[in-house]
């Protein structure tokens, strides 16, 4: 760019003129000052017109920037082929000399695992013999179909810990989706711990966190796909729960249920509406007020508290305008600078929400919006504020960057890990058909995600779980029952058959799977528990309560949440969660009063009065077993768990309010909520499914043993540790799946 | 007064006319870029090219992968560029001519007073041979001087003159040629001298209409004079920053980039 100056020109001019002789100079100069700039100019325009590249970078900073990200991006991926290309020699080499040549004692070149959460083996069972599942049915007659004995309890944080562990709850510490603490009596949840950072610097209002935020994993033990890693094959697993926070190794990950929502709950929908209510939802939810001032309604979205604020509890809100147009039943909705009309009863796109604290500070956030009303009154509801995948404020996946890679090549998508909106149905916020509408939306974004996998995966591990099965059997078994408390006002014959289609969706995306496979890959079709129907509730403190287990202050018939009234001075039992029985020993809970050597025998006494009670409304048992932790679980961390598992009879689970550390006057109730099935009850009676396009030589498999099998068809030693032992596959050659004919 | 009249000096100061410009034509093109192009199908052929480049350090064991994410990298990179074409094809014309034009005052610095410069005029081919190079005269206004005799360079068909200017000004300078020929006689060419930003025109040409839009603001020569083009050396200027010199389309083209970069995320517009 420096040019040669004036002055050095006139020098040579005069020198030249001088002698007389030589007029080069003038060449030099003709070609230097005949109209460059000029020349530049034509130029560009030529290079404006037929040359787009340089084109663009002339023609304004828009284009510009396009010709130079395009530049970078080739550039960028240049460079990370070659360098993938030039060192893949170098690292199968390495692998080689470290005998992790990793699949020459591989059954299979690959193995795909899919989770169907909660698909009950009866159900599956009863439509494939009605033909309404042939992929299923194909895998049946070609390979095995079993029952898949679950955990205890059969929830599905502990069993799936179970199937990536290998090993039982003692040893990965999982026994609920919240544990106790007994220094308080409250709930924390159980998968996960997140602390902020603990050191603050306050600068006039403000209180500026400094240092990271802590995420601690509470599941213990190593899930499989470390092990395949360690060996050097490669895993993509897709949304397993109780995998947050994501742990190295090699493959990828995303993290599945158990991963909050951007207020760290495990999911806060919003019912934003001009309807004047003090009623607050049960859980779940929070209701904000629209306020209308001059044709414009305003509203906000409740966010995670402000990191910078001195007070606790400071929410931060994106605010967004809303436009209603009765005429049209329709509204204009304003975030930020995003624009978009709704219809009632339908979503929008997932939508960015930035909730700023200030000084930088951002949480990044994505929802969706459903108009459900607009005249007379507006209402509209918000899904929970997902961590925005495309800029995860926290890691939700390993790398970091594959929730980045998804969110870029499919859009954003649900991150939190019960996305689907199941409180907001049982509310009564959204009706039967904006839930499917939300659950189908999710449904479909993890299927694009699995058959990405299955593409990138040709050699390996592949396992997606889909939490659809899961949700929509817990909210519409209501409709495969007659005389449902829940759907009593609905005819049985008006009953949709919403779980029918939900398995033949399941079955459709089977075949779809079974396409892209050849005979070289194993595939299975898990799940953690089957189903049974939730007619009845039954509180067990309210029966501790009137049993004398527990006790109530002076003048209380009945408690708070979270044993509020509880008196525990003269309390030896309570339960909270879905089935943990907990004994209020001396020296481990603060204000124990059981001594620890007599707690055996109480152990005993609960579980002879507690095994077959019956629900004297209907003569049926309520509990059909209790089972003693000790002899149930074994391993590091038997400490964490409740003394008993209580195992509910079919068509029972523990109410509600039993749920909430709630002790009331009723032991049974009718369960009239929308959520109605569920699989929180004794787990002889809700064993999961086996589905395998390869047959498996195996009477009684249980999921503790899918890790081990899995190892061991790789061609992996198993670790002592675990539970589950691996199944014997029939010769692969005698037990070629065959699916493709 | 000092003061008002040094901040004054500053605001006309070629770099602040670059920056204002380089942020007003930044916020423009950007603005016009967004009304132009299909947001969404940019946003979407962007992700889609983050995507495969994530994709490629992903699944870097796995060569197929890699190779397949390096073709939809160049599949993407040609979508894109065909998106970003349309916009480019609504803001080449104005850019294009605010560039000319703006360099008519940027380009070039006039001639310094004193300082020696040189005048060349280029004959027509036709013309080689004939008395028209050995009968070129140059008509000079008083404030501009001859300091050597012209130079004739017969294999170039150019002659060249070495002149200086003794006060700051515009002047006409006239040029015979071809009067022996019986062509047309006279014509001019303006000369710029001084310090200030003038509008100025390095060569006067005949014909080329194109050329002469984009690098001649006086009118065409004759089509019967026997010159071809009369051109000036004057100094490019440079824009001096924190010591390196630049000339101002690059540092147009830096700034307005940077300017269109931060619009571009304040009006949350995709490029």
């Amino acid at each position: 760019m420096k040019r040669l100056c004036g002055a050095d020109t006139l020098v040579r001019m005069r020198a030249a003129t001088r002698s007389g002789r030589d007029c080069s100079w003038l060449r030099f100069e003709r070609t230097r000052f005949a109209g460059r700039s000029a020349r530049a100019t034509r130029v560009l325009l030529i290079a404006l017109i037929f040359l787009p590249a340089l084109a663009h970078a002339y023609a304004g900073p828009g284009a510009g920037f396009a010709v130079l990200s395009s530049f970078w991006a080739i550039f960028v991926a240049f460079l990370y082929s070659f360098y993938a290309l030039m060192t893949w020699p170098f690292r199968q080499l390495f692998r080689f000399i470290r005998r992790r040549n990793a699949y020459g004692k591989a059954t299979f070149e690959r193995a795909v695992i899919l989770g169907f959460d909660g698909m009950d083996p009866d159900l599956a069972d009863r439509f494939m013999k009605e033909g309404r599942l042939p992929n299923l049915a194909k895998l049946r007659d070609k390979g095995t179909f079993s029952k898949l004995r679950t955990t205890f309890p059969a929830i599905s944080p502990v069993a799936w810990s179970t199937f990536m562990t290998g090993v039982n709850p003692g040893k990965h510490n999982i026994y609920d989706f919240l544990a106790r603490d007994t220094s308080n009596y409250l709930p924390f949840l159980s998968s996960a711990e997140i602390k902020g950072p603990k050191r603050h610097i306050k600068i006039g209002k403000y209180s500026i966190p400094f240092g990271k935020t802590e995420i601690k994993g509470m599941r213990k033990g190593t899930p499989f796909w470390h092990w395949l890693g360690n060996a050097g094959i490669f895993s993509s697993v897709i949304r397993v729960p109780v995998t947050f926070p994501p742990e190295k190794f090699q493959g990828v990950l995303l993290s599945g249920m158990c991963v909050p929502d951007l207020k760290g709950s495990q999911g806060t929908f919003c019912l934003c509406t001009t309807r004047a209510s003090n009623d607050k939802f049960r859980e779940g939810g929070v209701r904000v007020p629209i306020e209308r001032k001059n044709g414009v309604c305003r509203s906000y979205i409740p966010g995670p508290d402000s990191p910078l604020a001195e007070k606790a509890g400071t929410e931060l809100r994106v605010d967004f305008e809303i436009r209603p147009e009765p005429g049209s039943k329709s509204a204009r909705i304003v975030v930020g600078s995003e624009k978009f009309t709704l219809k009632v009863g339908e979503y929008s796109e997932w939508i960015p929400a930035e909730f700023k604290a200030g000084m930088g500070f951002t949480a990044h956030g994505i929802c969706r919006f459903y108009l459900k009303e607009v005249s007379p009154e507006l209402e509209v509801y918000v899904t929970p504020v997902n961590i925005d995948p495309g800029h995860p404020d926290l890691p939700i996946s390993h790398p970091v960057t594959y929730s980045i890679y998804l969110a870029k090549l499919f859009g954003p998508y649900a991150t939190l890990g019960l996305a689907e909106d199941t409180w907001a149905l049982n509310e009564h916020v959204l009706d039967d058909d904006a839930f499917l509408a939300q659950a189908y939306g999710n449904h479909e974004d993890r299927e694009r995600m699995l058959f990405d996998a299955l593409d990138k995966t040709k050699q390996g591990l592949c396992t997606c779980v889909f939490d659809t099965t899961d949700r929509i059997q817990h909210m519409f078994w209501r409709y495969l029952e007659e005389d449902h408390p829940a759907a009593r006002d609905v005819p049985h014959s008006q009953h949709p058959q919403v779980i029918q289609d939900l398995y033949q969706r399941m079955d459709r995306l089977i075949g779809r799977v079974i396409e892209k496979i050849d005979d070289d890959t194993l595939l299975m079709v898990i799940s953690d528990h089957g189903f049974k129907s939730f007619a009845r509730c039954m509180n067990v403190n309210a029966w501790l309560h009137q049993n004398g287990y527990l006790a109530l202050k002076d003048g209380k018939t009945e408690s708070g949440d979270w044993f509020e009234d509880v008196d525990w001075s003269r309390t030896r039992a309570y339960t909270m969660g879905l089935n943990g029985l907990y004994l209020n020993i001396k020296g481990r809970e603060k204000q124990g009063i059981v001594d620890p050597s007599e707690a055996d025998a109480l152990k005993a006494e609960l579980q002879k009065k507690l095994s077959g009670l019956v629900d004297p409304a209907s003569g049926a048992v309520g509990i059909t077993g209790v089972f003693i932790a000790d002899n149930v679980y074994r391993g590091p961390y038997t400490d964490n768990s409740p003394d008993l598992i209580v195992g509910y009879g079919a068509g029972y689970r523990a109410s509600w309010d039993s749920v909430l550390g709630k002790v009331t006057s009723q032991i049974f109730e009718d369960n009239i909520k929308a959520w109605s099935g569920d699989h929180c009850i004794d787990p002889r009676l809700v064993p999961g499914v086996l589905f395998s396009s390869h047959k498996f030589i195996e009477e009684k498999p249980a999921i503790v043993d899918v890790a081990p099998t899995i190892l061991k068809l790789f061609g992996l030693k198993l670790p002592s540790h675990f539970d589950g032992k691996a199944w014997t596959l029939a010769v692969k050659a005698a037990s070629s799946s065959g699916l493709a004919s | 007064m000092a003061i008002a009249a040094f901040q004054f000096s500053l605001l006309t100061s070629p770099l602040a006319i670059v920056i204002a410009l380089s942020l007003i034509v930044g916020l423009l093109m950007v603005v016009l870029f967004g009304y132009t192009s299909d947001q969404k199908a940019i946003g979407q052929a962007k992700d889609q090219l983050k995507a495969h480049l994530l994709a490629v350090r992903l699944y870097r064991d796995q060569i197929p992968v890699v190779m397949g994410s390096y073709g939809k990298i160049l599949r993407g990179t040609g979508r894109y560029l065909k998106l970003a074409f349309k916009p480019l094809l609504y803001v080449i014309v104005p850019i294009t001519l605010l560039i000319v034009q703006v360099d008519r005052y940027l380009g070039a610095t006039p001639i310094p007073t004193n300082a020696p410069f040189l005048l060349t005029i280029h004959l027509a081919a036709s013309t080689a041979g004939s008395d028209a190079t050995n009968d070129a005269t140059l008509d000079l206004p008083p404030e501009i001087t001859m300091t050597a005799p012209p130079v004739h360079i017969a294999a170039e068909n150019e002659i060249v003159w070495r002149l200086v200017g003794s006060k700051e000004g515009k002047y006409e300078v006239k040029i015979a040629a071809g009067q022996t020929a019986g062509a047309a006689a006279t014509v001019t060419k303006t000369v710029c001298v001084g310090t200030d930003l003038p509008r100025i025109s390095t060569v006067r040409l005949r014909g080329h209409f194109w050329e002469r839009m984009f690098s001649s603001d006086e009118p065409a020569l004759p089509e019967n004079s026997p010159i071809d083009s009369i051109s000036i050396n004057y100094p490019d200027r440079n824009i001096e920053i924190a010591g390196y010199g630049m000339n101002w389309i690059w540092l147009f083209f830096i700034l307005s980039m940077v300017a269109g970069f931060i619009f571009k995320e304040l009006l949350g517009i995709q490029i």
